[in-house]
């Protein structure tokens, strides 16, 4: 049974955030849920990252702009409230998570891709 | 709870905005101090403060000696220090206490080690013994000198130790720096600064800030006053932390992530394998970078050796970090936990069998802990994310593999390549594994070892650069080259002839040590030479006919015992091939000395066997390589049978390089041969086309000489006299072949000439000769020859009065003439003695196709010679119409 957020909001998209979203999905032509999941990019530091995936049925769903976001219950109630912005700078493009209850000390340092 | 602060400038102090966090002892759950919360301001002034003290130069222009001695007082203020770190480190990062007091222990060691060796071993300054530049000789010597403000950016899994493999090396270079340790443990990088402070290292050479790395990590990677950023931890953030340092092109090294494989080979022994498969994942909960989490297993052995690791690993017991008896402590904090949790379930999803583990346990007393039992995954496919991501918990994946080639290729199946091991009882089977996997360590019977003086370090997205070692200190270093001419003198600086109409060169360097024996019987010299050479084994090197003649027996019997073979396939123009074998059969007669007997051919030949022999490889390592030998090379004796290369006494060596189509030299004062005999026999069966090319080889060599840009009164001097015996005695042994005295006046004339080009240099001539004899074999000497007069008159008003006095050496009467005239008259007189003694006069006439010659100007040009001529040549054109004129 999915399970949507009722009491307080799963993820906030920050301005160009969605658009950004919906831009990588078309270019690679998938549709679908994306999850917001922990992930581990290598000595000691983990971070929030974007995939897309099948819902599972324990999970939390929340539709934002027009995009369905899912979150495992565990990971939601360890990071809180997930801002995702897009950043487009030289040299730096992807986006950044950033969340209520920081997942590591580099919390939205570094930009990275949906995995597709 | 105890409180700890910054360290900014020499001082303890709060955050500018006084915010502090706690630290948590990941044992418990439970906060054990309370630190100093740096922001962008701290992080400001502790760079502001690394920089003053970096420019002030108390510490950065120390003696090293006197830098490396307030060090070890460093080191011993850390060992006094060393209980307490202990313990620190056991509470703030979850390591047993029976690993932490080991490492602990070693950062001092490691500091007092490397400091050591920098002081007696370290390369400060080097001298480059052979430059390569043979235009501006000089001292060349390189410096190593600090970088300047490095960042050190601690990860949390070994905060004392990866703190000092940063601090070690910058301090010890001079470098100072600013330390910021991880969050979750900033504790013991505050107590070492402590120990820094009583230790007495200056103000501001070492701050610490501990802090969010996500807050601080812009000021300290965008500041314009860092110069050096040593960062380990996720491979995302180090990509961010390398793309804010290049706005302003700050040095980087980065030690980043890893999933590193630990191959178990058929024939490894069983229980050293599961043991080593066990500690590569287990130790310190598996949050090491380079961690083996992806042990690779035959499928022959697969069943057993699962089994024996799910009892080992089921046999480790779990426990609060400072119980001695606990082989497992817990993870680092509740997210780290969350995310093993993560990680594992991903791994049931993918489809991996869960042998052992997979779940959260409770250490009695200690229920807040983060721990996690050691978890086995069996059935992996290499695809699969819990196989390419890293964990960084207790977590493996045991891969089944059916041969070593394929084990090799799962191994590299990775975006990292930090480490690894192989377990085999045949070491040469691990090593050929270990070499094929692309990884910066390989461990073999092993994991986890390190040591102060080997290099640590990842391949692909595992990292940049290296720490540890000579190499992690070269890391906090910038290389100073610093270059002191010959000659301070404006009218001596070849660069500086590019921007002036003078091109004339005045000092010089005369530099021509061979030992010449001269006279008739002279060759019995060579049994004493090779003596004083201290040389037992010589090879005799020669061609065809030279041995035909029998004069390569003649020597090789003045040897007696001393000559090991005699090698007699040098052609005509050596080629690269021909050199080769020259070089593979001496190595085979393990000979220490090369004995050259013919030409030139043969001599230039064994100027570049002696090189190979000495420095290893083949001759196409070695060509077009101008003053790059720093030391002598195999001894080398020479006895001419011609009379014109002079090659016997010159520094240079000319071999063909059919793919390039052209002649390509060695250049170098360590090629010229150790000993010339000249023993007229050798020279007296010469044939007349042979004798008069060879003499003309000689002529243009001295003529160029003195025309050179290079030119200078000692190669004159021999230049004019050796134009003088050509031209007195080139008819006589026309003449008569069996002339001794003008065959011996001969020899000595080509081998002044060869002295005189060997400093001075030649010009256009030879350019245009080496081009028609690579393209279209015409012997060097007659190519010399043809083509000589016209590039005299080309240079006339370039030289016009060395022309004249070459017109005086040819026995011009010049009384009454201009010197131009007198010049024009020298090329005359070379003409006129080319056909008195029969010499070929056009190109035409060697077999030069008329259509080729616009080819063979713009292959003329591209002569390094060309630099040389006394007229500045840029124009084919120019090198055309001459060929012209000799067609």
């Amino acid at each position: 049974m999915f399970c949507p957020a009722q009491t307080m909001s799963l993820v906030t998209l920050n301005p160009g955030a969605g658009h950004a979203v919906k831009s990588a999905l078309a270019e690679k032509g998938v549709q679908g849920p994306i999850r917001i999941e922990l992930r581990f990019t290598g000595c000691c530091d983990a971070s929030l990252g974007l995939s897309m995936d099948t819902a599972h049925e324990s999970d939390l769903v929340e539709e934002v702009d027009g995009l369905t976001f899912v979150i495992s219950p565990e990971t939601h109630q360890l990071v809180g409230e997930v801002r995702i912005s897009y950043a487009d700078e030289t040299g730096r493009r992807g986006f950044v998570l950033t969340s209520s209850k920081p997942v590591s000390e580099w919390d939205g340092f570094a930009a990275g891709s949906i995995r597709m | 709870m105890e409180q700890y602060k910054l360290f900014i400038d020499g001082e303890f102090v709060d955050a500018k905005d006084g915010k502090t966090f706690e630290s948590i002892d990941p044992g418990t759950g439970l906060p054990f101090a309370t630190v100093a919360k740096a922001g962008k301001a701290d992080a400001e002034a502790a760079i502001a403060a690394a920089r003053r003290a970096f420019d002030k130069g108390d510490w950065s222009g120390l003696d090293v000696s006197a830098r490396i001695a307030k060090l070890q007082d460093f080191a011993d203020q850390i060992s006094r220090q060393g209980v307490r770190m202990v313990m620190t480190e056991c509470m703030d990062a979850g390591q047993i206490v029976g690993y932490a007091k080991i490492i602990v222990m070693w950062s001092s060691l490691l500091l007092r080690n490397l400091a050591t060796y920098a002081a007696t071993k370290f390369p400060w300054e080097e001298e480059v013994l052979a430059s390569g530049n043979a235009f501006t000789p000089g001292r060349e010597f390189v410096r190593r000198e600090p970088v300047g403000v490095c960042v050190g950016i601690v990860p949390w899994n070994f905060p004392t130790t990866l703190a000092m493999w940063k601090i070690a090396p910058a301090l010890i270079i001079g470098n100072t720096i600013v330390v910021k340790p991880a969050s979750n443990t900033p504790l013991t990088a505050v107590i070492l600064a402590e120990a820094a402070q009583a230790a007495g290292i200056p103000k501001g050479v070492f701050n610490v800030i501990p802090g969010p790395g996500g807050e601080l990590g812009k000021t300290l990677c965008t500041h314009p006053d860092v110069d050096k950023i040593a960062f380990t931890g996720s491979t995302e953030v180090g990509r961010e932390i390398m793309r804010m340092a290049s706005d302003t092109v700050k040095r980087v090294t980065l030690e980043l992530g890893g999933k590193s494989a630990n191959i178990i080979l058929d024939d490894a022994d069983m229980d050293l394998a599961v043991e080593g498969a066990v500690f590569g994942t287990f130790l310190h909960q598996g949050q090491i970078c380079e961690s083996g989490t992806r042990v690779l297993v035959p499928s022959k052995i697969y069943d057993e050796f699962l089994d024996k690791m799910k009892e080992r690993a089921e046999a480790l017991r779990i426990g609060y970090q400072l119980d001695p008896t606990s082989h497992m402590g817990p993870v680092v904090s509740k997210e780290q936990l969350a995310t093993v949790e993560h990680y594992v379930k991903l791994g049931k999803e993918e489809g991996a069998q869960l042998v052992t583990g997979g779940k959260r346990v409770e250490v009695k007393g200690m229920e807040g802990g983060y721990y996690y039992a050691p978890t086995i995954f069996a059935n992996v496919n290499n695809k699969m994310r819990i196989a390419q991501e890293e964990i960084f918990g207790p977590v493996v994946c045991v891969i089944k593999y059916d041969s070593d080639e394929e084990a090799v290729a799962i191994a590299n199946d990775s975006i990292y390549g930090l480490a690894g091991g192989v377990f085999s009882s045949n070491i040469a089977r691990a090593e050929r594994v270990a070499r094929a996997v692309r990884t910066g360590t390989m461990w073999i019977n092993n994991f986890h070892v390190f040591a102060e003086y080997c290099p640590f370090g990842g391949y692909k997205q595992s990292g940049v650069g290296r720490e540890l070692g000579h190499w992690g200190l070269e890391e906090y270093t910038q290389v100073k080259r610093i270059h002191v001419p010959y000659y301070s003198d404006r009218n001596t600086n070849f660069g500086f002839t590019l921007l002036s109409d003078n091109k004339k060169i005045e000092g010089f360097n005369y530099n021509c040590p061979t030992n010449v024996i001269a006279g008739h019987g002279c060759l019995s010299a060579i049994y004493k030479v090779i003596v004083d050479l201290g040389c037992r084994r010589a090879m005799i090197l020669t061609d065809p006919g030279v041995r035909k003649a029998g004069l390569a027996d003649l020597v090789k019997n003045t040897l007696v015992d001393f000559c090991v073979g005699i090698y007699d396939n040098i052609p005509p123009d050596p080629d690269l091939e021909s050199v080769d074998g020259a070089v593979d059969k001496a190595r085979e007669l393990k000979a220490d000395c090369i004995v050259s007997v013919g030409g030139g051919s043969v001599i230039d030949a064994g100027k570049t066997v002696c090189v190979a022999l000495k420095n290893g490889g083949k001759a196409n390592d070695y060509i077009n390589r101008w003053w790059a030998l720093s030391e002598p090379q195999t001894p080398h004796i020479v006895v001419p049978t011609t009379a014109g290369t002079g090659s016997e006494v010159t520094n240079a060596a000319v071999i063909t390089d059919k793919i390039a189509e052209r002649k390509l030299f060695i250049a170098d004062p360590k090629i010229t041969p150790n000993a010339a005999i000249l023993d007229p026999r050798f020279t007296m069966t010469l044939p007349k086309d042979m004798t008069v090319g060879s003499a003309m080889d000689a002529m243009t060599h001295a003529i160029e000489a003195v025309t050179s840009t290079m030119a200078n009164q000692i190669c004159d001097g021999q230049a004019f006299h050796a134009i003088r015996l050509i031209s007195e005695n080139l008819p006589l042994v026309v003449a008569d072949g069996k002339n001794e005295k003008a065959r011996l006046n001969m020899q000595i004339a080509a081998t002044m000439a060869g002295w005189s080009f060997t400093i001075a240099q030649v010009g256009l001539a030879h350019c245009m000769a080496h081009t028609v004899g690579t393209l279209h074999h015409v012997p060097h000497g007659a190519a010399c020859g043809i083509v000589l007069p016209h590039v005299m008159r080309f240079n006339v008003d370039h030289a016009a009065g060395k022309l004249a006095l070459v017109a005086q050496a040819l026995g011009i009467d010049t009384k009454g003439m201009n010197e131009r005239d007198a010049a024009l008259a020298a090329a005359d007189a070379v003409e006129a003695l080319m056909k008195k003694v029969g010499h070929p006069m056009r190109l035409r006439d060697v077999g030069v196709p008329e259509e080729d010659l616009f080819r063979c100007s713009l292959h003329a040009i591209a002569d390094s010679n060309i630099l040389f001529n006394a007229r500045p040549v840029s124009d084919p054109m120019d090198v055309y119409n001459i060929y012209r004129q000799a067609y």
